[in-house]
């Protein structure tokens, strides 16, 4: 056996002394030369956040605390590991993956016990191999360097590498997908699907239909596709994206709780068909579903206080204000001077007094909560903030409630899903259409702004266009629609005059706002295609 | 106290026991294995068949729960693109120690091209299951290959022994209602591969397992059919 461990880090993840033992011994007779032991999830996290393992083995069963599939979230969420660490979860099961029910964080491979050497030598050396080929492509991923990782990508495939084929096509199409050149994207699935049917390959052609908001077309490729696969879970979060778009909860709903059965252990989609059930007034699917949200976040880097507020908030909506107030208790055990957990709280029990008729008691929990959130300022998440201004309606607060609303509805204009949930908040306490007026003429400032900027930009006035957009930003500070005209226009202003070093910065501080805020990143590709693509001539120029 | 429902319950005990005797399945191999480096020549039969037994604890043991997930349509493959030759030496590298033991001589057949699909771990094993009855039954050497045919992977594996029984050859192996081939550990072995087989689909093309007395070297065949 050649030496494939030489000089690699490894890390192993396991809580049973004679089994970490086992595992240890065999990297050793595989020549393996660093190896690093944790007994439990936080320890693991900790040696991982210090040295870039190239291997990670880890358990998935830790005893109390984290489990393996936990520590994997957690290290993907905190962007711990690199793109070339394998990540293997062992496993008792062999179905793990489906029983574990990963989202987002899928490990490199299972390894199910028992095993010996010669078989964690074949899986290493598989996913060392692998790594090493994409490395080239994510490393310009992780850049943003999208042209240059489509370039590496048809090289490697011209190699004629028959076993790493298949992974190449399918992140040829993916990167297709992701600068939106769909008509590539589709050819590839095409061709794959010729050879086999490969449920991956219809999920891709549904969700390009669903980029290209052909939603009808969307929803009848994934919903084949989960006839034939039912068990193929990411289809139904592809589905649910689609009636999410179609604004159709109850869709939403019955999909995710198909998803929810088959995997119980999915902390995000819990919580996604907590709100959904919620928003139905499904009280017992919700209620469920946040008691499984809160239980499986105590370990999770998922764990949120909103989890127990808004199950809290559950209680109170069917007057189950003992259980209400509990399920606040325990989140204040859980969340010591936290002052989202405290706003959350104090906001609820305002409207818990308020509804058992204790006013001086409310207005005490809102101001209150009105100071916390003062201090918070835009950190408050907007649920929350909808929330706070709904209490202060409640209590006729007027002017604390449209100053809450103005701000909201002019930073997230461009989030019909979240105007929607404007819209459901006040005509369940009576107050339908209240915002609409607000809502329309945030809208039109919108697009009156747009319009003149675009017009500046076509007369050449660039710098004119950008301050006006800058200025507008002050108000709509996350506004997607005008961050990406000013990418646009920036990204002509270069192509246009001299590319000098301000104007590139500006652009990466431009992207990278892009990338916080969740713009599409399909929509996203084009324009950081052709900045990299300047960047790469700038870079080549000779310096004068 | 809580009520003691067995449905939920169930599930839950069955996958922390599995857990636990997993684990020491995985120590007691461990430590099969080193014992059989340090001891002496006259003790080796006794190890072998110490080796014998636990790996056939850990196949009857999935097996038990592959059939338990089946009946409660819990059931499902990871299938993706796999090189053939790493799914032989996976099965291999299973009962590596035993072969070596056994002094019985393994010889493969497989192109490094050759793809196949399938859920690597469920036909590892399936192989491994079939190639440890092999080993058990087969004078000195087996073949384990892999070539295309008919729009399938064929994987064979052919022995130098007795050969399968009647009773067997005129199985129906895809059909468990006739129980009395499934009597016995190759008969169970074969009826669990079979059912691992058919669930590999590629459109209308199913998988599945063929056996006979054809080997090259002389004893039994078996021949498993993916699409």
């Amino acid at each position: 056996m050649k030496s494939i461990l030489a000089g690699k880090s490894i890390l192993i993840v396991e809580d049973y002394p004679a089994m970490r033992k086992a595992i240890r011994d065999m990297l050793y007779s595989l020549e393996a030369d660093t190896i690093v032991e944790a007994d439990n999830g936080v320890s693991a996290i900790n040696a991982i956040s210090k040295t870039n393992f190239d291997i990670v083995l880890c358990d998935y069963n830790l005893g109390a605390g984290k489990n393996g599939q936990q520590v994997l979230e957690e290290v993907r969420f905190r962007k711990l590991i690199e793109y070339n660490c394998v990540f293997i979860i062992i496993a008792a099961e062999q179905s793990a993956g489906l029983v574990l029910g990963a989202m987002d964080s899928k490990p490199d491979e299972y390894l199910t016990k028992p095993f010996n050497a010669q078989q964690l030598f074949v899986r290493l050396e598989r996913n060392l191999l692998r790594k090493d080929l994409m490395q080239d492509i994510e490393k310009e991923i992780e850049r943003g360097n999208l042209s240059q990782a489509i370039q590496q990508c048809e090289k490697l495939l011209t190699k004629g590498n028959k076993r790493m084929r298949t992974h190449l096509l399918k992140m040829r199409a993916e990167l297709a997908i992701l600068v939106g050149d769909f008509d590539t994207g589709r050819q590839v699935y095409y061709d794959v699907l010729q050879e086999r049917d490969l449920p991956w390959a219809r999920l891709g052609l549904g969700i390009i239909d669903f980029q290209q908001g052909d939603l009808h077309q969307a929803a009848s490729e994934f919903e084949d596709l989960l006839r034939e696969y039912p068990m193929f879970l990411e289809g139904y979060d592809w589905l649910s994206k689609v009636h999410e778009a179609e604004d159709n909860l109850q869709e939403v709903e019955d999909v995710l709780n198909q998803a929810v059965d088959l995997s119980p252990q999915c902390i995000l989609r819990q919580k996604k068909l907590a709100t959904t059930a919620d928003k139905n007034g499904h009280v017992e699917v919700a209620e469920k579903a946040y008691k499984a949200a809160v239980s499986l976040g105590k370990y999770s880097v998922y764990k949120s206080c909103s989890d127990f507020t808004n199950l809290a908030k559950l209680y109170s909506k069917t007057s189950n204000s003992e259980a209400a107030l509990k399920t606040l208790a325990d989140m204040r055990q859980e969340y010591v001077n936290n002052p989202e957990a405290e706003l959350r709280a104090s906001t609820l029990e305002s409207d818990l007094h308020n509804v058992s008729g204790n006013e001086e008691m409310a207005k005490l929990s809102l101001q209150k909560a009105l100071s916390l959130h003062k201090q918070l300022g835009s950190k408050t998440p907007k649920d929350l903030q909808l929330d706070i201004a709904r209490s202060c309606y409640l209590q006729n607060q007027s002017a604390e409630a449209e100053a809450i609303m103005d701000g909201l509805i002019k930073t997230h204009i461009d989030d019909e899903a979240f105007l929607n949930d404007v819209r459901r908040m006040q005509s369940d306490i009576g107050m339908e259409n209240h915002s609409e007026v607000l809502i329309q003429t945030t809208k039109r400032a919108l697009v009156a702004t747009n319009n003149k900027g675009v017009q500046l930009y076509k007369q050449g006035k660039f710098k004119e266009a950008l301050a006006l957009f800058d200025k507008a930003m002050t108000v709509m500070p996350d506004n997607k629609t005008i961050i990406i005209n000013m990418l646009k226009i920036i990204m002509h202003d270069l192509k246009a005059t001299a590319i000098d070093e301000e104007k590139l910065l500006r652009a990466q501080a431009l992207f990278k706002k892009a990338r916080q805020i969740n713009i599409d990143r399909h929509k996203l590709g084009v324009l950081q295609m052709e900045f990299s693509n300047l960047l790469r001539n700038h870079v080549s120029e000779p310096k004068v | 106290m809580a009520e003691f429902n067995n449905d939920t319950l169930f599930p839950v005990i069955l996958a922390s026991t599995v857990h636990d005797i997993k684990n020491s399945l995985g120590t007691l191999l461990g430590l099969i294995q080193q014992l059989a480096l340090k001891q002496s020549s006259d003790q080796l039969d006794e190890i072998r068949q110490l080796g014998f037994e636990a790996n056939r604890i850990n196949h009857s043991l999935m097996q038990l729960l592959v059939m338990y997930k089946i009946g409660h349509q819990k059931f499902d493959l990871q299938v993706e693109e796999y090189a053939a030759i790493d799914v032989i030496n996976e099965a291999r590298a299973q009962q590596d120690s035993l072969l070596q033991m056994s002094n019985v001589h393994v010889r493969v057949e497989c192109s490094e091209d050759l793809l196949c699909y399938c859920d690597y771990q469920y036909i590892s094993n399936a192989l491994g299951t079939i190639l440890n009855n092999a080993q058990r039954y087969t004078q000195q050497s087996v073949i384990i290959s892999a070539n295309k045919s008919d729009g399938y992977i064929k994987f064979c594996i052919e022995d130098d022994g007795q050969g399968y029984p009647v009773n067997l050859l005129n199985a129906d192996l895809g059909n468990p209602v006739d129980l009395n081939w499934v009597n016995g550990n190759t008969g169970l072995g074969l009826y669990f591969v079979a059912a691992i087989a058919s669930f590999h689909k590629d459109r209308e093309k199913t998988g599945f397992v063929k056996i006979d007395n054809q080997s090259r070297i002389g004893g039994a065949r078996f021949c498993l059919y993916l699409p």
